[in-house]
């Protein structure tokens, strides 16, 4: 099993693997900061 | 959520194996404005063309952050007429986050989504009843009140 969250930064390669692996995409706005 | 709840083993599991995860600052352009994003985290559900069917504000816990996105996906079957698969998934956030924040929701979306697969009325007046019991001051109590006429 994964040991940390990949997390994807676009939205288009999101799309793209969300309708690959038909899965709904959870999208987190956070603070970098 | 990065030093809780994202490290967690079951949250990571979830991810994982459920959900395609996208995260980007919350001043993003286009992003920030298209999502009107105004604090964080704020956490977002998107169906496969990128339109909005659930989202958070603030921070969750891993044992709610997993009912929360289990109702994510559960209100994007629903709103997209996939009653079927709205059911399946929002069953388990009932019996296996019975206790959880997204519950009271998640039952009464079960309901409504009971009553769309099957015209069977008995779905609301169920989801009302459980609702009544168990989370008696919740709003989605107060919202499915009317199906406690049914009978």
């Amino acid at each position: 099993m994964a040991d940390k969250i990949e997390w994807l930064t676009s939205m288009d390669e999101a799309l793209k693997r969300a309708k690959a692996e038909n899965k709904y995409v959870l999208l987190d706005f956070f603070n970098p900061n | 959520m990065d030093a809780v709840t994202y490290p967690d083993k079951a949250v990571i599991g979830f991810i994982t194996n459920h959900i395609i995860p996208l995260r980007v600052p919350y001043d993003h352009q286009p992003l920030a404005q298209e999502f009107k994003v105004h604090w964080t985290p704020t956490l977002v559900s998107l169906d496969l063309d990128g339109k909005e069917h659930h989202r958070t504000l603030g921070f969750l816990p891993p044992e709610e952050l997993i009912p929360s996105l289990m109702l994510g996906i559960g209100k994007t079957h629903f709103d997209l007429g996939q009653f079927g698969e709205a059911i399946e998934i929002l069953d388990k956030v009932v019996t296996e986050h019975a206790r959880s924040d997204a519950a009271p929701q998640a039952i009464f979306f079960r309901g409504v989504a009971g009553y769309k697969h099957t015209h069977d009325p008995k779905n609301l007046r169920l989801a009302y009843d459980r609702l009544a019991a168990d989370f008696p001051n919740d709003e989605w109590a107060k919202r499915a009140r009317p199906y406690s006429l049914i009978t």
